[in-house]
Order: C-alpha cells, then sequence, then structure tokens
C-alpha cells in the first residue's frame, strides 16, 4: 500500500468516526437525571428482604421458626423468639435484625421460608454514613415493607 | 519485538525501591539517591532507570490492579504485577457455606459475568448431586450466559477504547448496557449480581413479552449499535496503529501460560469449551469460533466484537428453539452431594472459568477451587508488555480484559 | 499618561475577555461531549443549560487547599502556572479582531505569535519538572518532544498564506482575503497541516499525550490543585481559542463576512473552529508518542515543506 493509500484510508475511517459522534450528537440524551426523576423499578427488583404484614389480621406472618436464619448464607439475620412471662414459646419474633451491610440480596431467605413472611423490597436508597444504621429491626423492616412494592419471587415461577 | 522474552522476571516487587527514582532532583535536598537498592538485579546496576506504580489508584488500572513498572525513559523494562487488594477469601469460605448460598455468593468473583460463574458452581454441584435440570433451564442458562458475554464485551469494548484514550465508546457502550440491565433486572430482579441460578434450575422462569423484548435489544445491537462501534473506534486508522502488533503473545506462549476464552483465540487456537467441552445444551446450538491470526491486542479486541455477534446468533436460536416446561427441579433445600471430585468448567466471557469441587459427602464443600482465567492471564502482562512503551503497556493491560474480583477471588 | 492608561485599560480587557471566554469553552466543551455521549453536561448548577457551571468551578477551586508537594521544587512550581498564563494572555496583542480592531497590529505579527506560544513548553516543562512527581515529568519530556516537533510545521504551514498575502502582519493578511477569497480553498494542504499542528500544539487529544490520562494520570498538572491548576485550564481554554482564531485569521478571512460587523463574524468562525477542535477531541483515540513524532517529523513537515515550494512556483509563474 502507497502512501497516498494509506492517508486516504486514515483519513476515512476518521471521517466514518466524525460522522458516527456528530450523529450521535443530534439525538435526545440517554441520561436519566436521577434524583430528579426516578427510573421505575422493574416488577421483581431486589433490594432488601423485609417482613410482610398479613393483611387479615395485620400482624407479622413470621412465625420465627428460624429457616431463613439458618439459610442465609453470610448469616446476616438474626432471629429471637417471643416467650411470655410464663417461659412459653410464641409463635412471632421477639427481634428480627438484618445487617443490611453483609446481606448480598441474593433472595435464599425468601425462598426458604414456609410461611410466607418476607418479601424482596425495592428501595434502593438505604446507604449510610454510619454502618450500625444498616442493622434494621423488626419495625423497620415492617415500615419498609409497608412503603415499598414488595415481592416474592421463589420457585420457578414465571415473572 | 517482544516475542522471545520468555522467562518471568526473576525481581521481586521489593526489590526495586519505588521513593528513589528521580535521583539528583533539585528538589529535594539531599545528594543524589542511588537509582535502585543494593538488592536490585544486577542487569539494572548502574542504568538509570526509574520506578513507578501504575495503580492500585490510577486512571485506567481495572479495579484494584497494581503494576510495579521499571522505566527506562518511556520505555517499560519490567513489569511486575501485584495483586490481592480484592482479596475475599472466597475458596475459604464456602468450605463452611451450604450449596445454595455459594451460587449466588460466586456472583462476586467476576463480577461482569454473574451468570457465567454461577453456572460453573451450579454445573459441579448438579453433577455431585445426580441432579437433572429440565431442558427449559438448560436454554434459558445459554441465554442468560450468552446475554452476560454480549454485556461483559460492551464493557470491553468501552473501556479498552478509554484505555487508547477515546472517552465517547465507554459512554455509547454504556448506552446498551444499560438496555440490557434493565432486561436483566426485569428478569432476575438485579442488574449486575444476579443470583439467578439454583441448584437444579433457574429462579424464576421469563415470560414471553420479556423474550421479545430481548429480541428487540438483539437487533438493535446487532443493526446498529455494533457498526457503530466498529466505525468510530476499531477500523479507526489511531486505533489500528495503537493496537497492530502491540503486546503480541505466540500460540506457544499463550498455551503455556495457561491462556483462555478471546486471549488464546486471538493467536489461532480455535479453542471454545462450549465447542470443545460442551455444557448444557451448545451441542445443539449452531455458531462459530471467531479466531484472529497474530496474538496482539487488535486480534483479541477483534475476537470479542465478533463473538458479540455470535452470541446473538446462538440467543436467537435459544429462541427459536426454547421448549417450555418447569425450570426448577424438585432439590430438596439442603443439597447433598456423593463424595467424590469433579471440575467444571464453562466458557465465560474472559475464558475458562473452572470450579473444582471436592465433596465429602455433606452439604458443604469439602474444598472448592476456583480456576480464574483472568489470574492466568495477568501473568502474561510482562510477557506482552516489556520492551513496548507504556501507552503499549496501558493498551496490552487493556487488552487482557481482566477483572480483578476473580484475579484476588 | 495617556498611552498607559490605554495600555492598563488593555491588559484588563484582555484579563477579563480570557476569563469569560474561557469559562464559556469550559462550559462548551462539556456541553458539547455531553451530548455527543448522549449525555445532558452539566445542568444542575443552573442558569441557562447549566451556564453557571464555570463559575461554580471556579468557586470552588479558589476554597481549595493550596497543596504543595513535598520535595517540590519551590520556585518552579508555584511559577509554573503564572508562566503558562502570559503566553496565553500575550497573543491578544496580535489577534486581528475587527476590521480596525486590534489591540496592536505588529508588522511581524505572525512570528510574535508563534514565538510568544512556544513559551507554553516553559510552563509546562517546570511544572513537570518542579513537581518531583514522575507522573508529572513524563508528561512534561512527552510535551516537551511534542511542541518542539509540532512547532515546526506548524509556522512553516503558515507560509504559504505569508507568501500569496506578501506580509506577516495579520491585519494585511485577512483584507487580502477580502478581495482574494479564502486561503482556505488555495491553501488546503496548508490548513490541514496547520489545524493538525495547533491541536498538538494544544495537547488537545488525539495528541494529548501530556496528559494522557489513562496513561500517565494528568501529565504535567498531576500535583496541582486549586486555582493553579485553574491557571493552567484558563491559559489552555485561552490558547484553544488564541490559535483556533489564528487559524481563522490565515484561513477563513478573518473579521470578513457580510451583514454583521467584522468582530461578530471573527468571533462565530473561531467558535466553529474551537467547535470541530473538540469534536476531534471526543471522536479519536491517542496517537502513541512514536507514532506522535514519526507523523510531525516525517509527515507533515515534508508535506508542509512541499506546500510552501508549490505555493512559490504557483506565484512564480503567475
Ligand atoms: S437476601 Fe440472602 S444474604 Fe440477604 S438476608 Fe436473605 S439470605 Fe441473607
Ligand atoms: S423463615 Fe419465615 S417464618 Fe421462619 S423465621 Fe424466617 S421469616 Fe419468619
Amino acid at each position: 500500500m502507497g502512501l497516498f493509500d494509506r492517508v486516504w484510508n486514515a483519513a476515512k475511517s476518521m471521517a466514518v468516526g466524525h460522522a458516527i459522534t456528530i450523529r450521535e450528537m443530534f439525538h435526545r440524551p440517554v441520561t436519566v437525571r436521577y434524583p430528579e426523576e426516578k427510573p421505575p423499578f422493574e416488577r421483581g427488583s431486589r433490594s432488601v428482604p423485609v417482613l410482610k404484614v398479613n393483611e387479615a389480621t395485620g400482624l407479622l406472618n413470621c412465625v420465627a421458626c428460624g429457616l431463613c436464619e439458618r439459610s442465609c448464607p453470610p448469616s446476616c439475620i438474626e432471629i429471637v423468639q417471643a416467650v411470655d412471662a410464663a417461659g412459653k414459646k410464641k409463635p412471632w419474633p421477639e427481634t428480627f435484625e438484618l445487617d443490611l451491610s453483609h446481606c448480598m440480596v441474593c433472595n435464599l431467605c425468601i425462598e426458604a421460608c414456609p410461611f410466607d413472611a418476607l418479601e424482596m423490597a425495592d428501595v434502593v436508597e438505604l446507604s449510610s454514613y454510619q454502618v450500625q444504621d444498616l442493622i434494621f429491626s423488626k419495625d423497620q423492616l415492617t415500615e419498609l415493607w409497608k412503603t415499598s412494592k414488595a415481592l416474592r419471587v421463589a420457585g420457578g415461577e414465571r415473572i | 519485538m517482544a516475542d522471545d522474552r520468555g522467562a518471568f522476571p526473576q525481581a521481586p516487587a521489593r526489590g526495586v525501591r519505588s521513593g528513589a527514582a528521580m535521583a539528583g532532583h533539585p528538589g529535594t535536598g539531599s545528594a543524589p539517591e542511588p537509582v535502585l537498592d543494593g538488592d536490585a538485579p544486577p542487569e539494572d546496576v548502574g542504568r538509570r532507570l526509574m520506578t513507578v506504580n501504575v495503580g492500585p489508584q490510577h486512571p485506567s488500572t481495572h479495579g484494584v490492579l497494581r503494576l510495579i513498572v521499571t522505566l527506562d525513559g518511556e520505555t517499560v523494562v519490567r513489569v511486575v504485577p501485584d495483586i490481592g487488594y480484592l482479596h475475599r477469601n472466597f475458596e475459604k469460605i464456602v468450605e463452611g457455606w451450604a450449596y445454595p448460598g455459594i451460587v449466588p455468593f460466586s456472583d462476586r468473583n467476576d463480577y461482569l459475568s454473574a451468570i457465567n460463574n454461577e453456572i460453573a458452581v451450579c454445573l459441579a454441584v448438579e453433577r455431585l448431586a445426580d441432579i437433572e435440570i429440565p431442558p427449559r433451564a438448560s436454554y434459558l442458562r445459554v441465554l442468560f450466559s450468552e446475554l452476560q458475554r454480549i454485556l461483559s464485551h460492551l464493557l470491553f469494548y468501552g473501556t479498552f477504547g478509554m484505555d487508547l484514550g477515546a472517552f465517547s465508546p465507554f459512554m455509547y457502550a454504556f448506552r446498551e448496557r444499560e438496555v440490557a440491565y434493565t432486561l436483566m433486572e426485569k428478569a432476575t430482579g438485579a442488574r449486575m449480581l444476579y443470583g439467578y441460578n439454583r441448584i437444579g434450575g433457574l429462579r424464576n422462569d421469563v415470560g414471553d413479552e420479556w423474550l421479545r423484548e430481548l429480541e428487540g435489544f438483539l437487533d438493535y445491537v446487532e443493526g446498529q449499535a455494533w457498526p457503530e462501534y466498529m466505525g468510530l473506534l476499531i477500523d479507526n486508522e489511531i486505533y489500528r496503529a495503537r493496537t497492530i502488533g502491540v503486546g503480541r503473545i505466540t500460540q506457544e506462549q499463550a498455551i503455556a501460560w495457561g491462556a483462555s476464552g478471546p486471549m488464546l483465540r486471538a493467536t489461532g487456537i480455535p479453542w471454545d469449551l462450549r465447542k470443545t467441552a460442551p455444557y448444557l445444551c451448545y451441542d445443539r446450538l449452531e455458531f462459530d469460533v471467531p479466531v484472529g491470526k497474530n496474538g496482539d491486542t487488535y486480534d483479541s479486541a477483534m475476537v470479542r466484537m465478533l463473538e458479540i455477534k455470535e452470541s446473538i446468533r446462538i440467543i436467537r436460536q435459544v429462541l427459536r428453539a426454547l421448549p417450555s416446561g418447569p425450570v426448577l427441579a424438585k432439590v430438596r433445600p439442603t443439597v447433598r452431594t456423593k463424595p467424590g471430585d469433579y471440575y467444571s468448567r464453562v466458557e465465560s466471557p474472559r475464558g475458562e472459568v473452572g470450579v473444582f469441587l471436592v465433596s465429602d459427602g455433606g452439604h458443604k464443600p469439602y474444598r472448592l477451587k476456583w480456576r480464574a482465567p483472568s489470574f492466568c492471564h495477568l501473568q502474561m502482562v510482562p510477557l506482552m508488555c516489556e520492551g513496548w512503551k507504556i501507552a503499549d503497556m496501558i493498551a496490552a493491560v487493556g487488552s487482557l480484559d481482566v477483572v480483578m474480583g476473580e484475579v484476588d477471588r | 499618561m495617556n498611552i498607559l492608561l490605554a495600555a492598563a485599560l488593555k491588559v484588563v480587557g484582555v484579563l477579563v475577555f480570557v476569563m469569560a471566554n474561557a469559562f464559556m469553552l469550559i462550559w462548551l466543551e462539556r456541553k458539547v461531549s455531553g451530548y455527543i455521549q448522549r449525555r445532558y453536561g452539566p445542568l444542575r448548577v443552573g442558569g441557562p443549560a447549566g451556564i453557571y457551571q464555570s463559575a461554580a468551578d471556579i468557586l470552588k477551586l479558589l476554597a481549595k487547599e493550596d497543596f504543595m508537594p513535598g520535595g517540590a521544587d519551590r520556585w518552579l512550581w508555584l511559577l509554573a502556572p503564572v508562566v503558562s498564563m502570559v503566553p496565553a494572555v500575550l497573543v491578544y496583542l496580535v489577534l486581528p479582531i475587527g476590521r480596525t480592531f486590534t489591540l496592536q497590529d505588529l508588522g511581524v505579527g505572525l512570528v510574535f505569535f508563534s514565538s510568544v506560544t512556544s513559551f507554553t513548553l516553559l510552563a509546562i516543562f517546570m511544572a513537570g519538572w518542579g513537581s518531583n512527581n514522575k507522573y508529572s515529568l513524563l508528561g512534561a519530556m512527552r510535551a516537551g518532544a511534542q511542541l518542539f516537533s509540532y512547532e515546526v510545521p506548524l509556522i512553516l504551514s503558515t507560509i504559504g498564506v505569508v507568501l500569496i498575502a506578501g506580509s506577516l502582519r495579520l491585519q494585511t493578511i485577512v483584507a487580502a482575503q477580502t478581495q482574494h477569497g479564502w486561503f482556505f480553498f488555495e491553501q488546503i494542504v496548508g490548513f490541514i497541516v496547520f489545524f493538525i499542528a495547533s491541536i498538538a500544539e494544544l495537547n488537545r487529544t488525539p495528541f494529548d499525550l501530556a496528559e494522557g490520562e489513562s496513561e500517565i494520570i494528568a501529565g504535567y498538572h498531576t500535583e496541582y490543585s486549586g486555582m493553579r491548576w485553574a491557571m493552567f485550564m484558563l491559559a489552555e481554554y485561552s490558547n484553544l481559542f488564541t490559535s483556533s482564531a489564528l487559524g481563522v485569521a490565515l484561513f477563513f478571512g478573518g473579521w470578513h463576512g457580510p451583514w454583521l460587523p467584522g468582530w461578530v463574524w471573527f468571533l462565530l468562525k473561531t467558535y466553529i473552529v474551537v467547535f470541530v477542535g473538540m469534536w476531534i477531541r471526543w471522536t479519536l483515540p491517542r496517537i502513541r508518542i512514536d507514532q506522535l513524532l514519526d507523523l510531525g517529523w516525517k509527515f507533515l513537515l515534508p508535506v508542509s515543506v512541499a506546500n510552501i515550494l508549490g505555493t512559490a512556483l504557483v506565484l512564480m509563474v503567475r
């Protein structure tokens, strides 16, 4: 290839690139301006496991069976079962704590729960400067369930 | 130029002092410092060399890779990759975890091809636990792993352009990735670390509407985005001048250093696990394995670009052949494997991801060894860079497409 | 007294223009890069299309700590940003902004321009050497090689124009184009060489080796922050404007144009050339140092020499 060909090809390839960029310039930007306009979450987006409230009774579905605690790989759920004055165990959790700083949002606890007590919320603005703030208590998790579009996807169902 | 440099440099990171390179600098106010330490390699004594730390905080090292580079002016004399900044103790941690938990955790290894990692783990466990996955799950796994390959190669295209100083390709690649991420989010509920595979199949099925959307995305990538990528960067004369012949490795070297994936195929060896050791339903699908000729950075980038097209072709076939039925086999919640070992390997966008699983019959692995392609590729950095310019080093390291999460595990 | 007052006014006027223009250009660069990459660019600070962004940046940079790296060569390091500003401001002296509006219409305007801009190298080298940083030093060395080798084709490429116009005075060159037509058409080879070389002189992509981000972080201004860094930026964008302006004066008829006043035409044409520079920056990858020198010495230099010879021959025959 002679020098002239090389120069010609180089110029041509660069002209193609410039044509592409100038064409893109006159298209609408694809940016979503995040805090002002929030992109919609897809149905079933996962961000944090939350405790579901039973519509009929207004109580938690959770019976403190501890299956989710055991199935959580990084062990970030801690459940203490409620006991009454006589020392008898009660079917609800006294405390239900979730350490979101460890949680890898894997959905395994939700699949493990046989009582439909856990769901995945789709709130992502949970960051904090203090790592202690990422340990969510039972009330906080219930609150999150109420304020988000939580959903349970498990067991090969079709979405 | 750098072809015949076979031996790995003997200099450990410690041998070269990193603070003393600007000998006799007027501002330091002290006597001229010796360029190198007493325990520097003998061939360096007396040469005016300069040691630069490229990374772990540097605009172009991928993740937290640190390269200790000894320079003679602009020329790279020696480069020693230093790894371990992202070590998370994956292999030891999973020895204490039940199998279902390992699958989402393995996402974090090669975080740009999470699905492939999951498949590697699942294949090993399913084999040892005698679990047969439903055909629809097998096809969907192929579909997702190819979609993942497209995503990963798009990112490669963007970051490689950035390494070479072109910024717009990065943004264009991310524009398409955004669409694909949203597709992934719809199907799996997450955008990057999917946690989608389960022992015995997939967490959930996808609907017809999603499949149609996916087809639209493929058409868009093939018809619009791909030609644009080629025109903007790959065919550009400056790009060609920067990459052709740079960081060249021969077939023998590639094999000797354990290269796999696009790095191996760039040298002209048509080794693709999807063809040579088919897993899932790859043996029922038709596709080509793009190979390069010279094994330089241009070829390895080109192989990746062509693989995007092949992946699109595979996904189209999957869409046509997708059987109906369940996607999750009946599996007990605590999966137990029979004693024994199995090495499962899949073709990730970076190369051969291998999981060597040793089981003693429990519900946890006795030992799990992760074979990361990036780790092997990173060893070739000295081979590819020494004797070249700094800019070539950046290009060569960029063409490896390393993911440090996978290297350090 | 009057002369002193006029001189002071001119200096203040130029400084104000340099500032305002650099803000404008920085904003424009961000917008152009944004829209090319399908983004919006700055929007959030306010003003029409986020135009207050540059003002906000300056406020931030003013408030930043003035940090000098340990072991830096104090005076070199401190003076480098100031030195980089000097040529950037000085070249405004000879720009033929309007038909009758030049700050000082020197008879050797073109020579003045190219000799003053070569001072930029001094500033870059002071910064690179004074910072006691290896990346800075690498950047400075690259800039040295680059600016030195592109200075030659840059000057040679303008000689064709000088031959046709018969003068080094920029006003005369522009005036010659009012009758003769733009020199761009006759001197297209000269213009291409001029344009490539001036992009290289400005350290912009694809020749931004001196600050090649992915290789040597920020090159010679790696260690600068706050106002000192801002001065480098001001100088860089001011240089972008002035060398585009020189291109307009030499090849595109300067202030010449119908209906509108001359300075409007001049600014308009200059901004178009600036835009083309930005367009190139956001399209092309970076070239390598040896390829850069090859291009300068083995391609641009012979081409520009051939251009001079060709022009001279044609002029002689005519
Ligand atoms: S999502 Fe996974 S990591 Fe998080 S609490 Fe549930 S099981 Fe544990
Ligand atoms: S598995 Fe369900 S019911 Fe049992 S403790 Fe967990 S959330 Fe409660």
